[in-house]
């Protein structure tokens, strides 16, 4: 059924009306107040770029105003359709306190809440000045001391910024996913070799086995998921059934059947137990073992003697009964998805676990199938020449990375976002000379929040890109006010998911509003600025944000119906390719890791017979039981918008809809805990660690482990933002700094927290 | 003629709240404050609440969309002492800004909570748009353009887009919807004739479990929730 019109596709046709005819329809006021004449209208295909599921969407735009974003129909990613954060695309576009010019600070001392003494100046300056102090760098024959830093970007800017960084020679392009959903990664590319978070065929499922991931909340591609749940609920013969692992009731869990509370960073073990069930059952898809895996006898040996649900009971606080009881339905009801989450991965033993979640789909033949995992494919892109290298661009590439990725410490990792405030502050492995961050907020969004703030006042100098400023815009010596997402030329796509894959075209839906540039405009500047085989290397690539979009998706359609249709999609999803996706030493799904043991063999690092398979390792927490007896975790809400500001009305206050509450966070606690601490709901209380302690507001809850309090991400804002400043806390000021080891995913949840009134 | 009513379906429903930001969009309903928050002030036509039930671990949490539910029998337009509320031929509840009076009768009578009461100046308004009804050109005309201070505003269900559907011979709950059924990504959210037994709000009452809130008060709402 379309209850969809989808009016006025053709995009940039400008509908004009006179006030005239509309004034004779009958109504029941005086509809046409103002005499303006004309009212023009259009409807501008776009994308959001309020979370990384980056969804198409159109925008009506009256008289040069954007007034409503709605979904695009064309898109099959999320069908048309959008989540709330995209309505807020408007706040974003329209937000008061944008910076509507260059500016440069007149304060040299730096410090949280310390006033930079911002004066206005030109791009023609700004660009300038950033560019001598990037050739001086480069001049010195030490590339590598350049960082750059990324928070939330669109995928062509992403392009952008890597090329620069490896035409200009460093390899210090530190993006946001160290702090997200690295450990995820890792469990896959551990059993199959993809290092990505999987695309599950949400759509075609018939049971849901969620580990702590917020499928309604925070997972991506979100509007997708949200899409296809009113599909699998209601809209086909079989309703799949959801059950969710969690330590707190979420979003998810609340609309799943069946949630079961679990004992924080034990969900590997219950991964184990559950395929201890389903082996020693003989439920597991025999054919499928048998022809497309490989280590399954370890496997075996391993779950069945050291899982069994009794055991798995006490470390889980899952029953034995349940366990036996979820195993069962997962295994007999296909086809079947074991979705690993945030909630099951953000751990030291994270990679391990997002493993063993991973193995559970293989066990039941989920793997490449109709419901299953799928493979996602990427977006054909046109592929740019090589960058143009010199000396200086080939030896600062080959240095290593300041976030220590691929070393002994972290020897899988591709991102160790966290680590680089301590390689900052202890200039290692060399002091870093200059940095410029793109959208990036990371002395909010990382735990360890201080010490970012520490590392950033140690660079000499920081250059920060937003359309806002931010905690991190704090430290900047120069500031680039960015367009939005509404304002500029980009191409994008969503994390995997669909299947198949899908392009999203963003053009301006308004005119800048501002003296603004988008940030691939300004590497284009800098890269130009720059000369030599920089500037080489940024030449014949489109020249400009519209013109790189332009080149980056020739081939696809025509251009003239990219910008209309505002989608591009690719071909039907192929499944079933087992002779081509493994990408492992067996060409088999490996229930044993050979891409771990030939890495971990080159590192000489040592192997033990554990190793390389999917086991539990208990978690060691960031402060002792007795004298901090809670644990400290953190969820993202919906309208946590993704962008490093939270300066959103509509975002604001609608936060917290299971609790019926907006403009604040709390620290939710479980009742009979909060009993015991004589908490009483809407106590102010401390929540103290090993590290700091905040002052938040407390909710008594129902919906939370005992031993665990939870405090919402997004908050806490301190540097900006009528509407965002000085409300609620951010949990990451408290939150220890401890890493997944083989990811350097930051492990998010491990720190023990004691909570008292104030 | 038609009696518009609208069926969420909570087992679909995801708690995104897509609904109540589009209604605010569409409508240009002014956002609320922290403090008007603390107070329960702040302006909604529809809202996502909670309803809790349980302990631990047996917590029972549900999400519950609600607009106005356009009650055919409505406390609201019974209390009006201006006749500033009154239930048109379709059924929809109407509040005429110019005719009210400010009393908030209605808002103590509404056993739903539906009603906002405007205390915001237009230049408080700062994201809003004071110079376009919303929806104006394609959606029909909202017969108030002008926001007033100091009266009470409620859902329409969106009654500017069905007068338009109407007079441009569309289909009412295929063709359009309101602003929140349109904006619901999991398709959660339909919109119909009651009276129509072929329409998708009559099957879909027919053929699942169905409450309506407060059955009790005798209001005869027109907004359904599937429930089984």
């Amino acid at each position: 059924m379309s209850r969809r019109t989808f009016i006025k596709l053709s995009g940039l046709a400008v509908a004009v009306l006179a006030a005239s005819r509309l004034l004779k329809r009958p109504a029941l006021g005086s509809a046409v107040s103002s005499g303006e004449g004309v009212i023009t209208e259009k409807w501008v295909p776009t994308s959001c770029l309020n979370c990384a599921t980056r969804c198409a969407t159109r925008v009506r735009v009256v008289n040069g105003r954007a007034v409503k974003v709605a979904g695009n129909p064309l898109s099959r990613v999320s069908e048309g359709e959008n989540c709330a954060r995209a309505n807020v695309g408007l706040q974003v576009l329209y937000d008061p306190g944008r910076v509507t010019t260059p500016l440069k600070r007149t304060n040299p001392t730096k410090g949280r809440g310390i006033d930079p003494g911002w004066t206005e100046i030109s791009w023609e300056q700004a660009l300038n000045e950033v560019s001598e102090r990037l050739k001086a760098l480069r001049g010195k024959e030490q590339p590598e001391r350049l960082l750059l830093l990324c928070g939330l970007n669109t995928v062509s800017a992403e392009d952008i910024i890597r090329r620069f960084a490896d035409a200009y020679g460093t390899p210090n392009v530190v993006s946001a996913d160290g702090l997200n959903n690295e450990a995820d990664k890792a469990g896959e590319w551990l059993a199959d070799g993809h290092y990505t978070q999987s695309a599950y065929d949400l759509e075609r499922t018939n049971y849901i086995l969620s580990f702590g991931a917020s499928i309604l909340e925070s997972y991506k591609p979100l509007a997708r998921s949200l899409r296809m749940w009113g599909k699998i609920r209601r809209e086909r013969p079989i309703r799949a059934k959801v059950v969710v692992i969690d330590p707190r009731y979420s979003i998810t869990a609340l609309r799943a059947d069946r949630w079961v509370p679990i004992n924080p960073g034990t969900d590997g073990a219950l991964a184990l137990a559950i395929a201890h069930v389903i082996i020693s059952e003989g439920l597991y898809d025999v054919d499928f073992v048998k022809k497309w895996t490989s280590g399954f006898d370890e496997y075996r040996k391993l779950a069945i003697d050291y899982y069994d649900p009794e055991a798995v009971a006490i470390t889980t606080g899952i029953p034995a009964d349940t366990i036996r009881q979820i195993a069962g339905e997962f295994a007999r009801t296909r086809p079947a998805i074991a979705w690993r989450g945030r909630g099951a991965t953000s751990w030291p033993n994270g990679s391990y676990s997002s493993y063993a979640i991973f193995c559970l789909n293989a066990l039941v033949g989920s793997i490449d199938i109709p419901g299953g995992v799928t493979y996602q494919e990427n977006p054909e892109y046109r592929l740019m020449p090589e960058p143009v290298e010199d000396d200086p661009a080939r030896e600062g590439r080959a240095r290593p990375a300041l976030d220590l990725r691929k070393t002994g410490r972290f020897p899988a990792a591709k991102v160790v976002t966290n680590q680089v405030a301590d390689s900052i502050l202890e200039n290692k492995p060399y002091p870093v000379e200059m940095a410029l961050g793109f959208n990036s907020n990371f002395n909010m969004s990382a735990p360890g929040a201080g010490r970012w703030d520490e590392a950033l006042g140690k660079v000499s100098y920081y250059v920060h890109a937003a359309p806002f400023i931010s905690e991190m815009a704090e430290y900047a010596d120069i500031f680039f006010p960015l367009t939005t997402f509404m304002e500029e030329w980009a191409y994008d796509h969503s994390p995997p998911g669909s299947g198949f894959a899908e392009i999203r075209i963003k053009q301006p839906v308004v005119e800048p509003l501002y003296d603004t540039k988008s940030n691939i405009d300004i590497v284009f500047e800098i890269a130009g600025r720059l000369g030599g085989t920089v500037g080489q290397s940024f030449a014949g690539i489109g020249d400009d944000a519209q013109g790189f979009v332009r080149y980056r998706t020739a081939g696809l359609a025509s251009w003239d119906k990219l910008l209309e249709q505002g989608v591009w999609v690719g071909p039907d999803y192929e499944y079933y390719k087992y002779r081509r996706i493994f990408k492992t030493p067996s060409g088999k799904f490996e229930f044993r890791s050979g891409n771990l043991e030939s890495l971990l063999k080159e590192k000489g690092e040592e192997i033990n017979s554990l190793t390389c398979l999917p086991h539990y390792e208990e978690v060691k927490f960031l402060g002792n039981s007795n004298e901090y007896p809670l644990l400290l975790s953190t969820y993202q809400p919906l309208l946590n918008i993704e962008n490093g500001s939270q300066n959103y009305p509509w975002a604001q206050e609608m936060f917290l809809v299971m609790h019926g509450a907006g403009w604040t966070n709390f620290i939710e606690i479980n009742r009979s805990t909060a009993q015991d601490l004589r908490i009483k709901d809407g106590d102010t209380v401390w929540v103290e660690s090993r590290f700091n302690k905040i002052k938040a507001r407390a909710r008594v809850f129902e919906g939370i482990h005992p031993g665990v309090v939870s405090i919402a991400s997004g908050q806490g804002h301190h540097a900006y933002g009528k509407w965002a400043e000085g409300i609620g806390v951010n949990p990451n000021e408290i939150i220890g700094v401890d890493y997944d080891r083989l990811s350097g995913q930051a492990a998010l949840y491990s720190t023990r927290v004691r909570v008292y009134r104030a | 003629m038609a009696r518009w009513g609208m069926v969420i379906d909570l087992d679909k429903c995801t708690g995104c709240q897509s609904c109540a930001v589009a209604c605010k969009a569409e409508n240009n309903v002014p956002h609320g404050s922290p403090e008007e928050h603390e107070r329960r002030t702040a302006p909604f036509w529809h809202k996502v609440i909670a309803v809790s039930n349980g302990e631990y671990p047996a917590v029972r949490i549900d999400l519950i969309p609600m607009p106005c539910m356009h009650c055919d029998d409505a406390p609201c337009v019974t209390v009006c002492p201006a006749k500033a509320t009154y239930r048109r031929e379709d059924g929809i509840v109407i509040q005429d800004f110019r005719r009210c009076i400010g009393c908030k009768y209605c808002i103590v009578a509404c056993p739903y909570g539906a009603r906002s009461f405007n205390y915001k100046e237009p230049e408080e308004k700062e994201y809003h748009r004071p110079d376009l009804p919303p929806e104006r050109a394609d959606r029909g005309i909202w017969p108030f353009p002008h926001r007033v201070h100091g009266v009470v505003e409620k859902c329409t269900f969106c009654f500017h887009r069905i007068d338009q559907a109407i007079r441009e011979g569309k289909k009412v709950g295929e063709e359009v919807v309101p602003a929140c059924a349109e904006a619901c990504p999991a398709h959660a959210i339909s919109f119909g004739d009651l009276d129509d037994s072929d329409s998708n709000v009559s099957r879909l009452l027919s053929s699942r479990q169905w409450m309506r809130l407060r059955e009790e008060m005798g209001t005869s709402p027109k907004v359904f929730y599937l429930t089984g």
